[in-house]
């Protein structure tokens, strides 16, 4: 007995002396560290991801018994033309998200040469983000309301009322009204982003430049697009997925109706109105996976063709 | 220091909980203790037994508890009419006759939530207006009015809130379901009857076009629940005549939207929206209607109606200047000759059973002057409650039904076919209805096509979920 017993503490002083070992000291305060971050993150994101995922081989509603049905409810998402289709609206918002890229690079390099009230009107064209996106929405009605705030400023302009077009209920414009919300309301974000890349640009490099006889255009091209192509890689992927996952602007101002539900209007629609609650776990699923994909085409795009020379340069 | 701050946690836990605790009980704690000093001497008297026995029947108000001293307490989700004033006024007026009862209110802004927990916690006073919560439960909290058969010389809607035969809750007014319309524009039009077939109320929309500035039918398209929940509301005895149509049969139908040609049936339905949208009988720019400033424009004339229940009513009238043009009319489908409209209880008032008899007394008489006396029901607009209180709602020659519950063994049905077919019936379809007017104005589908893919999608739901289809 008396052997065990000395036996054990020995051990545990063996135990002890590891324990408090530098290298493990390291790893372990490590390990605390990353402890609660992991935690939080696989209780708040994983967990409920997984749950999604078998959710989505379920026909099931919020309460209830549920019945596994395989994989119909992915073979519906692809089937039922109310529900891919409505992936085209995606188009409309990717162009807009150009059009706001390049604006917002656009007003971002202007804004980062020595300008006379530069800092207001960064503010201002920043202040639509800061608004909240149901109140934009609201906003935005009563923005295009027929003979309201854009209508009597186009004709102001000297257009005619009769001329102009009902902007959400024409369905050939209505999606390009929505659109252009979106791309009023995010591009002061993307332009502040690109303005604190272009800032971190070495301004001797300009110097060097004007010296070698670059104009603008020059520097632009040769100097701060090279120079901040992770932030406009960073901000391409973020705008094109955020196109796919559009939802505010549909939902808020024509509430989906008259052809602008889009992806995320109809799957909200389904998970909640319908309570398909698995129909509407695959459309998320398959939502995800289209997001993986665009995002590794953009890499794929970016690294081979866009900028190829640039690479060439650094090697 | 870990005992100290434990400690100082417990204290400050226990501060807000004794704060949460006094801040809740101690207006109904000061309501039971007046009782108990002014109550007690008066509870001799014998109106005790009157209590028990009396119910609504046996209280003839201005001799019934006029000995009754006592203060009760009335919990209720009107907060504006708290605000305003009004309900302050009937209390005034209810002292004339009973100066020795003090009402007290108080207007909850979340009822719907703080009213149930209100109930479980058991203190909430003598009257309130019944939370949702299960018939059978209803003898556990209140205290039965009289029996149903009863009760139906009294008042309208007397089996809603009832169980085991007796009735329990009394509704302080009560919703029809017809269409708003404003008198003036239908007159200034040269509508001279008001409409009964749907032909009939698209001539009658017609003629408003022509004749005046206003919008015939001004849809709400873009709030999305008025198209929905507007329109789906008059599926069942309204379209039909059957009561048992929309909770009993609409699941074994299979065309439940085929075209009857009398001008009934929900084809008859849906298809006044199409034709008005195709007819130019709605607004110029639907998307971007807005409910709050349409209350507004109906009350000055330029809308011609709207398709809402009677709740509405008050709203509109409250909204302009000419309250007396906003009238109420039935829905213009008829049925072998016959108008039907459906109607059902607001919230409704019962009695803590747990009070004591004084206090039960008084709330029983406080709620029969309220509901004969005060005028609150007609003030709101309501459908009448009672009986004989003097109503301005004119709903002439049209039947009053009530849409008969679903089969036992049948309840989900509808809503699992809701679910499946994503048609959505008085389950937020709002989508549904709203594209009848994309379709109609843009003229990509015609009206039989719109009712051809909702007969699909229907039947395919009966088939999924193997509903048999009798009808």
């Amino acid at each position: 007995m008396a052997d065990i017993s000395k036996a054990k503490k020995a051990d545990a002083g063996e135990f002890w002396d590891w324990f408090t070992s530098r290298k493990v000291q390291r790893i372990f305060i490590t390990i605390c560290f990353m402890l609660i971050p992991l935690v939080l993150l696989f209780t708040f994101t994983y967990l409920p991801f997984a749950k999604m995922v078998g959710f989505s081989f379920y026909k099931m509603k919020y309460i209830g018994e549920r019945k596994f049905v395989g994989l119909k409810n992915y073979i519906k998402v692809f089937t039922e033309p109310e529900y891919f289709s409505t992936l085209k609206l995606s188009v409309f918002y990717m162009v807009g998200s150009l059009v706001q890229l390049v604006i917002s690079l656009y007003l971002a390099t202007v804004l980062s040469f020595k300008l006379k009230g530069g800092n207001v009107f960064k503010g201002f064209m920043f202040f639509p983000y800061l608004i909240n996106g149901i109140a934009v929405g609201f906003i935005f009605k009563f923005f295009f309301t027929r003979g309201f705030v854009l209508d009597s400023v186009l004709t102001a302009c000297g257009f005619q009322l009769d001329n102009l077009p009902y902007w959400l209920r024409d369905i050939k414009v209505n999606n390009w009204s929505l659109v252009g919300t979106s791309v009023w309301r995010y591009f002061g974000q993307n332009m502040v982003l690109f303005i604190g890349a272009i800032v971190s640009v070495d301004g001797e490099l300009y110097e060097a430049a004007m010296l070698d006889g670059c104009n603008r255009f020059q520097q632009f091209m040769y100097i701060i697009l090279p120079n901040i192509r992770t932030v406009l890689i960073l901000n391409v992927i973020l705008s094109i997925t955020g196109s796919l996952s559009a939802f505010e602007p549909p939902y808020v101002i024509t509430s989906g109706a008259n052809g602008t539900a889009t992806y995320f209007v109809k799957m909200h629609e389904v998970a909640h109105t319908s309570q398909k609650v698995g129909q509407a776990s695959a459309m998320a699923v398959v939502l995800l996976l289209i997001i993986f994909l665009a995002t590794f085409l953009q890499k794929f795009a970016f690294k081979y063709f866009v900028f190829r020379r640039a690479e060439d340069w650094d090697k | 220091m870990k005992k100290r701050i434990a400690a100082m946690v417990m204290a400050t836990v226990m501060a807000f909980s004794v704060a949460g605790c006094s801040g809740e009980t101690a207006p109904a704690g000061g309501v039971q203790n007046v009782d108990a000093g002014t109550g007690d001497g008066q509870s001799t008297t014998g109106s005790g037994d009157t209590a028990s026995a009396g119910g609504y029947g046996a209280i003839k108000l201005g001799e019934t508890g006029t000995d009754i001293t006592t203060t009760i307490k009335f919990i209720h989700h009107k907060t504006d009419r708290e605000q305003d004033g009004t309900i302050a006024g009937y209390i005034a007026e209810f002292n004339k006759m009973y100066p020795n009862i003090t009402v007290e209110t108080e207007g909850i802004t979340d009822y719907a939530e703080d009213s149930l927990l209100r109930l479980q916690g058991g203190n909430w006073g003598d009257i309130m207006f019944i939370p949702a919560i299960d018939r059978a439960e209803l003898p556990n909290y209140f205290e039965p009015w009289g029996s149903v058969e009863e009760m139906d010389n009294y008042i309208n809607f007397a089996g809603e809130y009832a169980t085991g035969g007796m009735t329990y809750g009394i509704g302080y007014m009560a919703n029809a379901q017809g269409l708003l319309y404003n008198k003036k524009v239908f007159a200034d039009a040269g509508v001279t009857n008001i409409p009964k077939t749907p032909d009939e109320f698209i001539a009658a929309l017609q003629k408003i076009k022509d004749n005046t500035d206003a919008i015939p039918l001004y849809t709400n398209f873009a709030a999305g629940w008025t198209m929905g929940g507007g329109w789906d509301a008059y599926l069942g005895a309204i379209t039909t005549g059957d009561p048992t149509w929309i909770n009993q049969k609409f699941v074994h139908t299979a065309e439940p939207f085929k075209d009857n040609g009398d001008g009934t049936g929900a084809y008859a339905l849906y298809k006044i929206l199409y034709d008005a949208t195709a007819q130019g009988l709605i607004e110029d720019d639907y998307t971007t209607t807005d409910w709050e400033s349409c209350k507004g424009r109906i009350n000055n004339g330029e809308i011609g109606c709207l398709v809402l229940g009677s709740w509405a009513i008050v709203q509109m009238k409250d909204a302009g200047p000419n309250p007396d043009d906003i009238a109420y009319m039935p829905f213009p489908i008829t049925v072998n000759g016959k108008q039907y409209a459906t109607a059902g209880p607001d919230y409704s008032y019962a009695v803590n059973k747990n009070s004591d008899a004084d206090h039960k007394l008084a709330a029983q008489i406080f709620v029969k002057w309220m509901v004969e006396e005060s005028g609150w029901c007609d003030f709101e607009g309501g459908y009448p409650v009672s009986k004989t209180a003097p109503t301005s709602f004119a709903f002439d020659g049209v039947e009053i039904v009530t849409n008969d519950p679903a089969l036992e063994g049948e309840e989900d049905f509808l809503n699992e076919m809701n679910s499946e077919s994503e048609l959505n019936f008085n389950a937020g379809g709002d989508s549904r209805v709203q594209d009848i007017v994309v379709q109609a104005f843009n003229g990509t589908k015609t009206y039989d096509e719109i009712m051809q893919e909702w007969t699909e999608k229907w039947n395919d739901a009966q088939e999924e979920l193997e509903i048999d289809v009798l009808y």
